[in-house]
């Protein structure tokens, strides 16, 4: 059997053995030193898709990950409903300026949603990764969380009050989040990506309380994969300490959880064999203590911590930071390499 | 007197702002030291911000409790300033999250400790650039310049900012402090921060430390 790094990622997501640990980048994973040297750069590489995957591709030519993904920022979803981006120059990723709708108003589904702000390219940059790598090497469309996607339409700090206070108020923005997520995600698989990524990072309990994770973010997420099921697996990042949510997250039916290393992997995939959930855990190079700041050393030791703790797919624990070097996520993949995977 | 206290203190834990606002003004009717009252409610901040560490309570109740300790600092404030005006002048400071990043809650917390530590503080919002940051200190006079970044994509403007001052020639006249979630004390000491607070109450400790010092 040959083996590649779409057929491992997607081998290990399913719970199976494979030649050696998958290693990928769950979230965006591009860097100052990797636009030099696939000579595509932000901000151009946010809207323009030939530059969009000449960037992500670097993940497996440069960095040598088994998978690939787009986009680089959050804001896609919030733009096309009519948010104010600020552009974050080369440097930086776009931020939101202003919310597209104020707290209370009606959040008013674009009819040609598909069709505005930066969709269509990340939508074309998925189908050149798939039409150039999409033989060897996993192509990831990464999506906002409806929970997330609801919080940037009217700012986050109104929405988490709100949560708490009124979170009735929020459920049309839940709901309208979660269509556009389903539409955005389909367009997604039939671009050709191989898998999806769903980033929910403001359902964070360093946002929400578990209960609200559970009444607020868990049942969007599940609707989103209900819809997308069967033609695509899909990855559920959240950030943070997400120990107590551990459960909920796995009952949307996801087909793995990537997660930061602030949670303990092994207790979780304890309390998850004796439920009897099988869902694998994703994870947890840290990105700023090992890949930014550390050693190739000290990486390859959260490599092996994390392989220790049980995850089934390398990856670091959210967004690389742009400043970080090759060597080092290219030391992270190397030590991956080096770990047997029996599923 | 300490039943006002206690219902003021009540409010926050409540993150009740419109209790909080009327126990304020009650406080005033009753004659309260505005000083003793402000530390009433940063009591109930503080047993916040410890249950918050245990994740007992989260993000939402701190910043419903924020606003709360904001409208009852609003009223108090008249009075403050009243009893500030026998004493010393109170140290003006520029806040703010730097530009790129709009995570605004971790940046009020610092802001409201440091008002009721008595820092006059003058908070610049979120997304904050560097020219921004100098601009507003020189407006108010600032000694101090605090600058939070919570992405592991944005930490980097912090350095930017200290960089900007640097070249500006004005590095020396200001104390920087950083702060936020991706920031480590390493970090602070590679980029030559003069603070690294880790969070709100050790922000203010550092503060009034760096202050005596210089």
């Amino acid at each position: 059997m040959e083996w590649n790094g779409k057929k491992r990622l997607l081998t290990a997501i399913e719970g199976g053995a494979t030649d050696r640990m998958p290693v990928i980048s769950v979230c965006q994973y591009a860097t100052y030193e990797l636009m030099e040297a696939t000579g595509a750069f932000w901000p151009e590489a946010h809207r323009d898709a030939d530059k969009m995957a000449r960037l992500s591709a670097g993940g497996a030519t440069v960095l040598g990950l088994d998978a690939v993904r787009v986009p680089y920022c959050q804001t896609v979803e919030a733009e096309a409903y009519g948010a104010t981006i600020k552009d974050g120059g080369q440097k930086h990723i776009p931020s939101i300026d202003r919310p597209a709708f104020a707290l209370g108003e009606e959040p008013k589904i674009p009819q040609d949603f598909l069709a505005r702000g930066r969709i269509p390219a990340v939508i074309e940059a998925i189908r050149i990764l798939k039409a150039e790598l999409g033989e060897k090497v996993a192509v990831m469309g990464s999506l906002v969380g409806p929970f997330s996607v609801a919080a940037s339409l009217v700012g986050i700090a109104p929405f988490l009050k709100a949560s708490l206070k009124k979170p009735d108020s929020l459920l049309p923005y839940l709901e309208a989040a979660t269509k556009t997520a389903i539409q955005y995600a389909k367009a997604m698989t039939e671009a050709g990506a191989d898998i999806l990524v769903i980033e929910d990072m403001m359902a964070s309990l360093d946002m929400i309380s578990p209960r609200a994770y559970k009444k607020l973010a868990a049942p969007y997420e599940k609707q989103v994969i209900e819809a997308v099921g069967g033609t695509a697996p899909v990855i559920l990042h959240i950030c943070g300490k997400l120990d107590a949510v551990m459960t909920y997250i796995a009952e949307t039916g996801v087909s793995a959880i990537s997660v930061e290393s602030a949670v303990d992997v092994h207790a979780a995939l304890e309390k998850f064999h004796e439920a009897g959930i099988r869902t694998p855990i994703l994870g947890a190079v840290h990105p700023i203590h090992a890949l930014l700041e550390g050693t190739e050393e000290d990486v390859a030791a959260a490599v092996r911590k994390s392989s220790e703790d049980g995850v089934s797919v390398i990856s670091p624990d959210c967004a690389v930071a742009p400043a970080t070097t090759i060597a080092n996520i290219k030391a992270m993949a190397e030590a991956a390499k080096k770990i047997e995977n029996r599923g | 007197m300490a039943d006002i206290l206690n219902t003021l203190k009540q409010s926050i834990l409540d993150f009740d702002e419109e209790a909080a606002e009327a126990a304020a003004k009650e406080a005033v009717e009753q004659g309260v030291n505005p000083v003793t009252a402000v530390g009433a409610l940063a009591d109930g901040l503080n047993e916040l911000g410890e249950a918050f560490e245990k994740m007992e309570v989260f993000l939402p109740e701190i910043m419903l409790a924020s606003d709360a300790f904001k409208a009852a600092l609003a009223v108090l404030e008249p009075e403050l300033k009243k009893a500030n005006q026998e004493g010393k002048k109170s140290i003006p400071v520029v806040i703010g999250t730097v530009q790129g990043d709009v995570h605004q809650v971790g940046k009020d917390m610092v802001a409201t400790f440091l008002t009721t530590a008595g820092f006059d503080v003058h908070d610049l919002g979120v997304d904050v650039s560097p020219s921004r940051f100098l601009e507003e200190a020189k407006k108010y006079d600032a000694k101090i310049i605090a600058a939070a970044a919570l992405m592991s994509t944005t930490r980097p403007v912090q350095k930017d900012l200290l960089d900007f001052l640097e070249a500006k020639g004005v590095r020396d006249k200001y104390i920087v402090f950083v702060g936020g979630g991706v920031v480590t004390q390493d970090w602070a000491t590679e980029i030559k921060a003069d603070g690294y607070g880790q969070d709100a109450i050790a922000t203010v400790e550092l503060a009034k430390k760096l202050l005596h010092a210089a």
